[in-house]
């Protein structure tokens, strides 16, 4: 992979991931989580995991995401009121932040192997989705079935969530 | 010649010949000939005053479009109101990367980009493209395009479920995702819509061409769905939303949402003559001493200007299956009328998903009794 | 491994989702004409459903192999793996017989459905060991839990619950996946067995042990030890109370025997020790932290509690933080006691909570003062819960007696010189004040006059309307409690002998 794109395609997740929170206006922050998926399928590419690429822009950025913004449409949400910052309440989220990444930070600047370059990518051998649906239904098989139930769960919790009662 | 240096000369000049020499040009002679069929169909001349039979019109529209001011609403929000006609433009010519056009001319193989997860490169490029519609609906700031902005989202992710489906027959057929390999396996064993083509006794072969119809028929109405084609234009409809979600754009900003519609359309044929039509593949019928009476395969194999012919003769075919399908395309587009939004929602959820579904295993039983 | 082989031991799953499926179905089928609440028949029948699918997965479990393995661990059969599985479905069964009393749920299908969704979740989370499916079955509870807090839709309390549930526990699983990301980074593998022994012949690096403690904050967060125990509250609270009491027991047990899996099996070899003049390195420590402040936390702030269900959640909070000694302690002792003890509580609050639930049928509410002159109106509900109560405060004879004493001497047992001295004496402490707001519970329920007096009336309806099946139930339960309290030597020789 070379470093410029892993860079590039990088920069713009993290600017975009960032985007996300900064944004007051809920279309724009889905609008950049949208750019930041896109940078991660980027990513995933630049491996050589061009299903995983794509498959993330198919599910995130033009499903999910869509989806998304129907629904943000469909509320009508205006821009988030400026509210006065709890100043107290962002310092104590700063700071825990801060002090987690430094923490991260000194432990990963201790591991040896954080200093050896990367090993090169072994040269594809195998389709790369051919291996995952051997994968997906061999030695995977019992997750990916359970996945299907964790999925129905989470659409029936949600329709009946949110589904109105008749009275 | 570097190799690294060839590939890139030779893919810039097929991306620059396919999207500027064929598929733009394409796109404003598919206005005209909507214009004329329609003309045709309602009994009218349609547009007949500029050049022979009126073939100049295309131009003199694109003059017009330039010429216009542009013109911004006061009250859209502007980075997204600009930045919409792109992302509604940009989709649809990224997908054609991956068709196989034609086969080989001068041994380079005609298609932009062979990557192995070909047409789920389609579907995923293709889904970006609501992107452009929603966002125009929203920045406009006006209510009709709201709307239509709204029913294009929720229409597109309903009839992608369809097309996802409808495909999935094929590769269970064919075992590749890679575009090149489908027509190539259609090649040697007949279209997807005709499996039984030099087969003719093998019973398996004619079982299969009903699954295989039935994608081909959910996957073209997905298609009309997906490119807010008539009869599923609700994002646009005329009398409902005035114009749906270009209501407020003007100019040449218009003219990109109109040129993307069409080239949208374009490469949506142009993935379904590649999935089920046999790609550029066109049998000629021949006749010599050697072998009597046989079909014979035109590609650009053979040396000399024998393969360059070939070649060409590959595109022209591929590109004359697409235009017959566009013609179709605007055929239904004067013959049916507009479905009403929830009857569409209906379609899309009730009915094709599921046909599309129980297709798999139609499709999933037969070919595992299909003779090796 | 062939499918006809994963089909066979993973067969008692299978049921359990088959049943969820005909439980949907009855309720779509049969509870969708009229507006307002389910119908009576419909939720007797998908009650029966579901308690009929329960009992015939806990027979599949007995008849499972001995031992099996798919999956390098991702569906592991043995005796411990199968007791549990039992266990979970004998907790489900109650809760599916409690949420009978759960009149204000217009989607009852849907209700049972999601708490044998939740099962499955839960019968996986026990049967492997293995990472990525430990965590799927994590979420797979989790997200059944979560919806069964907000199902309840006529009350803001039910909605505010359930979203503070899910916010704290996708923050909690987006942690514990970031560490189990790293664990599997370090050692190559996500199998529970195979971890071990590559942390063991490799010099640690700092980064694994933030991948371990990420990975534990996901469980600490199910059993809600301080100070990841801020939704449990609320949940307790506002939750179906059947919910309530299906989060206090099965999750409980379910997340606990993980937990001893991962840290004994998989982490055995970075323990450390909490021993208080030989304190080394490891997660024991940190488990030793957050269980004293656990134990403090729970029983002081339960102190100052107007609300039963508050109450109980804090007491919770102390009880995850005494159960943790098992697995402070290690070995096979401590977590055998760590397992008995989960498995009295959870019995014990399934019982206390299906009389909240008649309580809060009959006054509207489960204040304490709702409580007020119980015994004076329904004497069977205000022994069953006197013997749950005193059974939490560990009085003798009850199970929890047994329960805290198995414990405490195990750990004491543990450390050399009696290192974790420390932790059992301010456990013990612990426990002294837990018996104070367990007896103004008691006292509220057997001396207080009912203040507000409920009109004949409603007293009337209130006694008609009661389902004999709960109250059969809840006698059952007090009679567990009672029975494991007099002779605790059966369950606690179940447990040994599954180690095998």
């Amino acid at each position: 992979m070379s470093p410029f794109f892993f860079w590039t395609a990088s920069a713009l997740m993290l600017v975009f991931g960032a985007a996300v929170i900064i944004n007051r206006n809920p279309v724009a922050s889905a609008l950049s989580l949208v750019v930041s998926f896109l940078g991660l399928a980027a990513l995933f590419m630049s491996l050589d995991a061009f299903f995983l690429g794509i498959i993330q822009v198919l599910v995130y950025a033009g499903a999910v995401m869509v989806l998304f913004l129907f629904i943000i449409m469909l509320l009508d949400l205006r821009a988030e009121e400026r509210r006065r910052i709890n100043f107290v309440a962002f310092a104590g989220g700063a700071a825990v932040a801060v002090i987690f990444f430094g923490q991260l930070y000194l432990v990963i600047g201790h591991l040896h192997q954080a200093k050896l370059p990367f090993a090169p990518l072994a040269p594809m051998q195998v389709d790369d989705v051919h291996r995952i649906g051997l994968l997906l239904f061999g030695s995977y098989n019992l997750p990916f079935q359970i996945i299907g139930v964790l999925i129905l769960v989470a659409t029936i919790g949600v329709i009946v969530l949110s589904k109105r009662e008749l009275h | 010649m570097n190799p690294t240096l060839f590939l890139i000369f030779t893919s810039l000049l097929k991306i620059v010949g396919i999207v500027f020499v064929v598929i733009l040009p394409m796109v404003s002679y598919s206005v005209y000939a909507e214009r004329r069929v329609s003309a045709l169909i309602q009994d009218r001349l349609g547009p007949n005053r500029v050049g022979p039979a009126g073939l100049f019109q295309p131009i003199a529209d694109a003059m017009k479009f330039i010429l216009k001011e542009d013109f911004t609403p006061a009250n859209v929000n502007k980075f997204y109101y600009w930045l919409a006609p792109c992302l509604a433009m940009v989709p649809a010519l990224m997908t054609i990367a991956v068709v196989p056009f034609g086969s080989t001319l001068f041994g380079v193989p005609m298609v932009i980009a062979d990557i192995n997860v070909g047409v789920l490169y389609v579907f995923a490029i293709a889904s970006l493209g609501v992107y452009g519609i929603v966002i125009a609906g929203w920045s406009s700031n006006s209510k009709y395009p709201f709307l239509g902005g709204v029913r294009s989202s929720s229409q597109m992710i309903s009839y992608e479920l369809s097309l996802g489906l409808a495909v999935i027959p094929i590769f269970l057929l064919v075992g590749q995702l890679r575009l090149t390999d489908i027509v190539r396996y259609q090649i040697e064993n007949g279209w997807m819509i005709a499996p039984f083509v030099g087969h003719w006794t093998d019973g398996w072969k004619w079982l299969l061409a009903i699954p295989m119809s039935i994608s081909f028929v959910v996957f073209t109405i997905a298609i009309f769905a997906e490119t807010n084609r008539l009869p599923f234009d609700l994002p646009e409809a005329e009398t409902e939303l005035v114009g749906g979600y270009h209501t407020e754009y003007g100019s040449m900003k218009f003219a990109l949402f109109f040129l993307g519609e069409y080239a949208a359309m374009i490469t949506g044929s142009a993935i379904i003559v590649t999935l089920f039509l046999g790609g550029w593949h066109l049998p000629v019928p021949w006749w010599n001493h050697a072998h009597g009476f046989h079909w014979l395969l035109i590609d650009g194999s053979l040396g000399g200007w024998r393969g360059v012919i070939g070649g060409l003769f590959n595109i022209f075919v591929f590109f004359g299956k697409v235009s017959v399908l566009l013609l179709f395309f605007i055929w239904v587009r004067w013959t049916l009328p507009r479905f009403r939004y929830d009857q569409l929602m209906r379609l899309g959820w009730v009915f094709f998903f599921e046909i599309a579904l129980v297709n798999i295993f139609l499709a999933a039983i037969i070919i595992a009794c299909l003779p090796q | 491994m062939s499918y006809l082989e994963l089909l066979r031991l993973a067969a008692p799953e299978a049921i359990v989702v088959l049943t969820a499926f005909v439980v949907l179905t009855i309720g779509l089928v049969t509870g969708r004409r009229e507006a307002g609440d389910t119908p009576a028949a419909t939720a007797g029948l998908g009650a029966l459903v579901a308690a009929l699918g329960l009992a015939i997965a806990a027979a599949t479990i007995v008849r499972l192999p001995g031992h099996a393995t798919l999956f390098h661990g991702m569906l592991v059969v043995s005796p411990l793996n199968s007791l549990f599985q039992v266990i979970v479905l004998v907790l489900a069964f109650f809760t599916v017989i409690l949420a009978r009393g759960e009149r204000l749920l217009p989607n009852k299908g849907e209700y049972l459905a999601m708490i044998l969704l939740a099962t499955v979740g839960l019968m996986l989370l026990i049967g492997s060991e293995e990472l990525l499916m430990i965590f799927i079955g994590l979420e797979l509870t989790g997200l059944s839990l979560y919806v069964m807090t907000a199902f309840d839709k006529a009350s803001q309390t039910s909605a505010e619950a359930g979203l503070k549930y899910f916010l704290f526990g996708s923050m909690a699983s987006a942690f514990t996946l970031f560490g189990l990301s790293l664990i599997y980074g370090f050692t190559g593998t996500t199998s529970l067995a195979a971890i071990g022994p590559r942390l063991a012949e490799q010099a640690l690096p700092p980064l694994l042990f933030v991948g371990i403690v990420m990975t534990l904050i996901g469980f600490l967060f199910k059993i809600a030890a301080a100070p990841f125990h801020l939704w449990a509250p609320d949940a307790y609270q506002g939750a179906p109370v059947s919910t309530a009491g299906f989060i206090a027991s099965g999750s409980k047990v379910a997340s606990f025997i993980v937990l001893g899996k991962i840290l004994l099996i998989g982490f055995g070899p970075v323990s450390g020790s909490a021993d208080w003049h030989g304190l080394i390195a490891g997660w024991t420590p940190i488990l030793a932290v957050l269980s004293a402040l656990s134990i403090l936390i729970g029983n002081l702030v339960a102190l100052v509690q107007k609300n039963v269900r508050r109450l109980l959640a804090y007491s919770a909070v102390a009880h995850g933080g005494y159960t943790l000694l098992g697995l402070i302690a290690g070995g096979r002792a401590g977590f055998s006691a760590t397992l008995f003890y989960t498995t009295i509580y959870a019995v014990t609050l399934v019982g206390a909570f299906g009389v909240v639930g008649f309580v809060r049928r009959e006054n509207g509410g489960d204040d304490l003062a709702d409580f007020a002159g119980l015994r004076a109106r329904s004497p069977l509900l205000a022994g069953c819960m006197a013997i749950f109560l005193l059974s939490l405060a560990g009085l003798p004879p009850l199970a929890g007696f047994f329960g805290k004493f198995y414990l405490f001497s195990t750990a004491l047992r543990a450390g050399a010189n009696h290192g974790l001295l420390w932790l059992v004496a301010l456990a013990l402490f612990g426990s002294l004040i837990s018996l104070y707001y367990y007896l103004i519970v008691l006292k509220v329920i057997f001396l207080d006059e009912n203040a507000q007096a409920t009109p004949a009336v409603a007293r009337y309806d209130f006694e008609m309307r009661a389902d004999y099946l709960p109250k059969m139930t809840l006698l059952v339960l007090a009679g567990a409690v009672l029975l494991l309290g007099i002779i605790p030597g059966t369950l606690v020789a179940r447990i040994l002998a599954s180690f095998g």
